[in-house]
Order: C-alpha cells, then structure tokens, then sequence
C-alpha cells in the first residue's frame, strides 16, 4: 500500500539570499549597532539640512546638556520597564521634585539641599508609585495616570500664578558649568550599569518581565524587584530634575512636561523594548537620548515649528513602538553583560 | 474523496534550514488515503518541521510537494486547512482571554456576522455542534478558553481542526497534553478518519501508541528520514535503535530495590486543604525517596505539586520543611531553601522562552554565582556550561534562544536549571512529557543519581508505568484526597492502582 523510500544523506542545503538576510538581520551585532547608526544618520542629515550650522559647539553642548537630562531619566526607568512595568509619570514627578527643591533652595541657600531635596522627593513619589501597584494590585501604568494629574495639580499650585520660580543665576551656572552635572551623570549612569549589569539585579527584572511565572518558581520576588526599580528610576529623575532647574535657572510649569514620551522614545530609539523582558538593559536610553536631543534640536533648526515637533516625535514613537511588537525577537540577545 | 489506499501527500527532495541548523535534509515520503502514518525519531529530528511546512505553517527551502496530484505549496496555515490539511499542534494553540467558540472559528468568524455584530447565539451552537462531534461535552463554548486546563484547551483544538472536516489530519505530540480518556478520543477520531479513507499523520514519542494505532512509521533522525516500516514489521527495540542511533533495548526505569531513610523525613504536608482540589491531605517525603504521586488527571496531584511549593493558597493545613521547621508559603521560601519544582505547563511557567538557554538555566543560581553582591562571569559560564554538556543539550551555542529549541531539549534545559542549583527536594510534574526515549532514559537515570547523593523527589506523573519504573512509594490520589499508599519493595501491581484511581 505504502511507497516505501529511503532517503540518503547528502551535502548539506545551500543558504538562499533570503536565508543570509534573516540570518543578518537576527545577528545580535548588527541589532546591536542599529542605533549607532540611527544616531549618526539623524546627525549626517541634520548637518546638511542646516549646512554644517548643526555641528557648531554651542548646539552640540545644547544636544548634550539635553542628552544628560533625558539620559538620566532613560537609565533609572529602563529598571522600570525591564520587568514589564510601565511609567509615565515621570514628567510629573521631575515637575514636582524640581519644584520642592527649588523652595527648599529657595528658603537655605543651599545648592546641597536644592540637589538632595529634589532626589529625595522623587524618589519618594516614585516609591508610592510603586506602592500603590503593589497594594492595589492594579498595573503601574494605571497608577501612573492618576497620580499624573495629581503630582502636577499640586506642582502648578506650588508654582503659582507667575508660572515659574527662579533661583539665583550664580548658583545656577555654578552647578551647569562647574564638574557636578557631568560627575552626578556618569556617577549615576555607573552606578546603573554596574547594579544592572554586574549584580543579580537586572537578570532578576529580565527575567520577571520575561516570564512571571517561571521567575516565581525561581525564586525571585515581583515585588521586592518592583521597589528597587522604582527606588533606582526614582533617584534618576529627581536628579535629572536638578540638572534642569539649572539649565534654566528656575523650575517652570512646564517643567518635565514631555519627558514621559522623551524617554519612551529614547529607550526604543536606543535598541530596547519598552515591554521588557530578557532582551533589556540599562544602557539603550543614554544611546537613545542623544537620537532623541539631536532630533529635538535639529527639527528646530530646520525651521520646523515647536507645536509640531511633539507631532513628529509622536508620530516616530507610534512608529518604533509598532516595530518593536516585530522586532522584539530580533533585538540584540542579552549576553553576559 | 480519494480511494482509499491511494496517494495522497507526496514529499519529496524537502530541505529546511534554520540559519547555519539543517532541520530537514533531502526528504522523501508519501502518504495515502486510509492510512495512519507515525513519524518518530528524537527531540530535534525534524518531525514537527516537516509537519508544519505540510501543513503551511513555514516555507521549506527547497524540494517539492504534491497535494491531491497538484503541486503543494500553501502560503498560510488557513489556506492549507481550507484545502484539507488540519493540524494539531504541539504546543497551545487557543488564546486564553476569548471564549471557546471564538477560538474554534477563529479565522473563520464572517460566517456569524449578523450586521456589525457577531450573532453569539449561532456561534455557541455550532461551537458546542463541534466539540460534542469529537465526544466532549463538559465544556461550556461561552466560556474563555483561559478558564480550561491544558488538556480541555487541547481538547478545544482537536474540535476545532475536526470541525474543518480535514482530508489530511496531523497530530503533533498532541496525546503527551492528555489524559486517558482524551487519548482515546482521538484515538477514536484518527480511526474513524482511516475508515472513511482519510490520512492521518501523528507524531508521538510514545512507541507503544504509534505502534498500537499506526499503520506505517517513518522514523527520523536528525533531519534524515532513517527508515520507513510497516506494520508487520514492527519491533520495539529495533525502531529504538533507528530513532536514536544506538542500542536501546529493554526497560529504561531502575531495576534497583534501594530504600529510603524511613525515620528521616524531609518535608511534610499536615492536612493541607486549597481552593483547587485538595483536601486535608497529609504526605511525607523522606531522605533518598522517589515519592510518586498517581492518579487521573484531575484527581489532585497537579495542585498537590504547587502546594508544596508554595504556589498554591493553602486554606489550612501547612507544608513544612522538617528539618528547619519552617512552612513553605511561598515559592521564594521553597527555593531559598534548597527546593525546586518543574512544572507540567514547560512553555509557560518552566522557561522564560525569548530569553536564551543561558539566561533558562542562570536564572537559578544568582545567589551561587556570585562574588561578594557581584556576579561572577566565568562562575555564571560554567554552571550553564556543565549542564549543556551533561545533558547533552541540542544546540548551537549557550546563548540561543530557548524558544529555538525542540521540546525535548528544552525540557533538558528546565532539568538543567534544576540540576545546577543542587536542590535537595524536587517536585517534578510529568518531567517526562514530551520527551523522546533517549532523552527519558537520561532524565531517569538522572533521577536515580540524585536519589542515590541523597536528594528527595516527589514525581508527579499520569504514567503509571513510568511511576511503578521509578518510584520507591507511591501516593494514589482520588478527588482531592489519597486513596492508596504502594510500596516498591511489595512490588507494584497496575490494577490494583488502577482501581484505586477510578
């Protein structure tokens, strides 16, 4: 009944073309370098689009002052999303930290307490945050909204009708110009790199944002791993909080306003998920941020208005976002480091 | 519909590559009406390969395929079950969150449309029309298909392929996900299809059931179809030999009567009552004892193993550690302290699948690996590297994803996990399923070694066989309590078991 066949074994099968690219595109180093060139390429076209003005050391110092800030951000809150959790309050919660360092600056004179104030502050609204998900049992994101509204509620109320409260310029350019803003930064970005990457800290938070489930039976804590994310990402935003009161001297009301989607689109323009996972890592949001500054500031260059600027950053983040669901197995796979 | 005994499905010269992995190398075979093709071989053979290019699910990268007489080369899973071709898969294939009936007619929902609506009356109709087809009749269509068990939800496949009518059905290690009763549905099924000059093809590591139901068995080794035997030529152990490439005769249990230290006991259940199932249910597991646990599959035993875990809520009763005298009430306390669980359900609770096999297998010794509060690389390396290498895990390098893996070599990687931290007490529920016999054997012989430095298993399995091969004790469980208490050294009887079972 059966046509009995016995194949032998031959030379093995030629890759097709097609077969090489998915072979590149899956290879972890090119995934890898895919945001180096992103970045250089938003700089190649900016560079001719404004005829070389682009490279001028005082924009590259402005894309960098705005790089140190959103980097922060995007380092603390990549423990936030590696175990699958999502934040956007955190505009909010620099606005109000900023806020509350500055009054306390204010009323001493202390630039100690102007620093300290504002990451305490943060990381303490960041904790409740968290807090709040954990006890409710409701999804950080959602936590996040509400307190969105109250955070900035009590921030404009704090301000006042001015709108913004200054501090005095000296102190202020002390702090941009002198070594603290770029020692705090790689201070803070180290200290992320070497909890993140050479402790058991960010493989735990991998691994939960991978698979709950099986992290569980492994032994780890959601919740333990929860509160040192938001305690880690707290800390950065309070402290990208200072690094902008002192780039403009003042805290304003618009103060942290677009960092939510600045960071979101930082941590996918620099190679990672914003839906976590074992594919995470502490790094991609510094990459991502000077992509992210280099648009912001090229887009304003070219003559492009500021009202559509958060358009355009929309619109690329809705992009990265949707590439994100297919290339999520294509990102660079977490190796040792 | 085609005579019976006639060519159907005709494979030939196919060829598929992963990359640089050569899945499939120059294969041929045919398949006719009427007939019940088994295709065998181990974990990473090809089987599942073959079948999902048949059955349209990924391209092959060269050969050729004849369908009916035409050529056959389907762009979708959906085009190929709409030209006849249905299959099973190996893993789940229901979405949890929508109902029953929507999983069933997924893909095929215009045909409830009334308006903008979908007429859910219709559609629960025909939903539990098709589950009743296949003999199932205690699942409600209108619930969501995440409320069911993995058997049920396999169960919910079968229907839903079934109801498609297909003129060509593949299995694909589908009956490892179910109990007795759900085997012989579609044991039942894959006959009445051969009666009416149909063709199934099922793939299977249980050589006892492809040699009881098939009429053809193709067995494949590493991508190379190895043999093609008929039925009047079935031999257990030379089919072994073929699959594996190497001698495999006999039993693969121990054949060793070793006890256990009887006064010694490790960790205990004292009237443990849950929400799912159990009830008052007292155990104890001693130093060196291969516990098993038996029985149908909704008796208890899975909840059993969670609870004694700490992934259960225990309403009353307590699992304590003897020694330490401390209760296990959740999973981080059961694994700081030296337990460790594999679960039946691999795919979703067992691995982190995107992650890669070297993350799988760290993931259980952070607090091993380390340096001070650092992780130490190189200690981090060779805990993952020993175990690839002791269990002789398929693959290219330690860092590729776990999800590339076949089933067999990932439940290697569970083991390995498990195996590299050194836990003292082990719950494994069915660490077999899925697995082919070569891979068996090792596990077992794992287990044994383990016994034997001491380690205490609680193993967990609808097999019975493979608890009377293995276990020292064994714990039959009835509704939620324990209906029977077995000795090895008494010798096993299955129907006695069996009757404590029902």
């Amino acid at each position: 009944m059966t046509n009995l066949t016995v194949s032998e074994k031959k030379t093995p099968v030629i890759l097709s073309a097609k077969d090489k690219i998915a072979i590149l595109r899956a290879n972890r180093y090119a995934m890898m370098i895919l945001p180096f060139i992103v970045l250089a390429l938003t700089v190649v076209i900016f560079g001719l689009l404004t005829s070389g003005r682009f490279f001028r050391t005082s924009v590259l110092l402005g894309i960098l002052s705005q790089t140190v800030i959103i980097g922060t951000c995007a380092t603390g809150v990549a423990f936030i999303y590696s175990n699958g959790n999502l934040d956007i309050s955190i505009g909010a919660v620099m606005g109000f930290s900023a806020t509350i360092g500055v009054l306390a600056y204010n009323s001493t004179g202390s630039p100690i307490l102007l620093v300290a104030v504002s990451i305490a502050t943060a990381t303490a609204l960041m904790l409740f945050n968290c807090t709040l998900g954990i006890v409710f049992r409701i999804p950080t994101i959602t936590v996040a909204i509400i307190v969105t509204q109250i955070y900035s509620s009590i921030t404009t109320l704090m301000i006042g009708g001015a709108g913004s409260i200054y501090i005095d310029s000296d102190t202020g350019s002390m702090l941009q110009t002198g070594p603290f803003r770029y020692t705090a930064f790689f201070a803070y970005f180290l200290l992320c790199i070497v909890i993140y990457h050479f402790t058991s800290v960010g493989r735990t938070l991998r691994f939960i944002g991978g698979n709950e489930n099986c992290a569980v039976q492994a032994g780890m804590s959601r919740n333990r791993e929860t509160y040192i994310s938001f305690l880690v990402a707290g800390i950065g935003v309070g402290l990208a909080a200072v690094f902008n009161v002192i780039n403009v001297n003042a805290v304003t009301l618009d103060t942290g306003g677009s960092m939510g989607m600045n960071v979101m689109l930082a941590t996918v323009l620099g190679g990672m998920s914003i839906f976590g996972g074992s594919k995470s890592n502490c790094y991609a949001g510094f990459v991502g941020a000077l992509t992210v500054s280099a648009l912001n500031r090229g887009l304003l260059m070219v003559g492009v208005p500021t009202a559509y600027i958060q358009s355009i950053r929309g619109v690329v983040f809705l992009i990265l976002v949707f590439l994100n669901f297919e290339r999520q197995r294509l990102l660079p796979g977490r190796d040792q480091f | 519909m085609p005579q019976k005994g006639g060519l159907l499905f005709e494979v030939k010269d196919l060829c598929k590559n992963f990359g640089v992995t050569i899945a499939l190398s120059h294969v041929n075979f045919t398949l006719h009406s009427g007939e019940i093709r088994g295709l065998i071989g181990e974990n990473g053979s090809g089987k599942s390969t073959v079948s999902s290019i048949i059955a349209g699910m990924q391209p092959a990268n060269s050969g050729e395929m004849m369908y009916k007489g035409a050529i056959w080369n389907p762009a979708s899973a959906i085009e190929a079950q709409k030209a006849g071709i249905g299959m099973i898969v190996q893993e789940s294939g229901t979405i949890a969150g929508i109902s029953v009936a929507e999983n069933i007619f997924l893909g095929d929902m215009s045909r409830f449309r009334k308006g903008l609506a979908v007429d859910k009356k219709a559609i629960f109709t025909a939903a539990k029309e098709a589950l009743e087809n296949i003999g199932v009749t205690d699942i409600n269509p209108a619930l969501p298909a995440g409320h069911y068990d993995i058997q049920q939800r396999k169960l919910i496949e079968v229907a839903k392929i079934i109801y498609m009518e297909p003129e060509l059905l593949i299995v694909d290690e589908t009956t490892t996900a179910l109990s007795k009763h759900g085997r012989e549905i579609v044991y039942k099924i894959m006959h009445q299809m051969a009666e009416a000059g149909k063709t199934v093809m099922i793939i299977s590591h249980d050589l006892n059931e492809v040699m009881e139901h098939c009429s053809v068995l193709t067995v494949l080794r590493d991508g190379v179809i190895i043999d093609n035997i008929s039925r009047e030529n079935f031999d257990a152990d030379d089919i072994k030999k073929k699959m594996v490439g190497r001698e495999m005769k006999g039993s693969y249990y121990r054949d060793d009567y070793d006890g256990y230290d009887e006064n010694d006991v490790v960790l205990k259940a004292d009237c443990i009552t849950t929400m799912n199932q159990l009830l008052c249910l007292n155990l104890e597991l001693h130093k060196g004892e291969i516990l098993g646990i038996g029985g149908l599959s909704n008796c208890g035993m899975h909840p059993l193993g969670r609870a004694l875990y700490g992934l259960e809520d225990i309403v009353d009763g307590q699992v304590i550690l003897q020694h330490s005298g401390l209760v296990i009430k959740n999973a981080e306390t059961a694994f700081k302290n030296g337990m460790g669980y594999v679960s039946r359900d691999r795919d979703n609770e067992s691995l982190e699948l995107n992650a890669s096999i070297s993350e799988n297998i760290a993931s259980t010794g952070f607090k091993k690996n380390r340096v001070g509060p650092f992780i130490s690389f190189k200690k981090e390396k060779s805990y993952v590297d020993r175990q690839i290498q002791a269990l002789s895990i398929k693959c290219l390098k330690a860092y590729q994803p776990v999800s590339t893996l076949s089933g067999g070599n990932k439940q290697k990687v569970v083991f390995g996990k498990w195996c590299a931290v050194d836990s003292d007490i082990l719950i494994l529920d069915c660490p077999t399923r899925g697995v082919d016999i070569g891979v068996k054997a090792d596990m077992y012989q794992l287990i044994c070694n383990m016994k034997k430095s001491g380690k205490s298993i609680v193993m967990i399995s609808e097999e019975l066989p493979e608890l009377m091969g293995m276990c020292d004790r064994m714990l039959i469980m009835r509704n939620g309590q324990i209906s029977g208490e077995f000795f090895r050294k008494d010798g096993y009887n299955d129907h006695v078991l069996i009757e404590y079972m029902i």
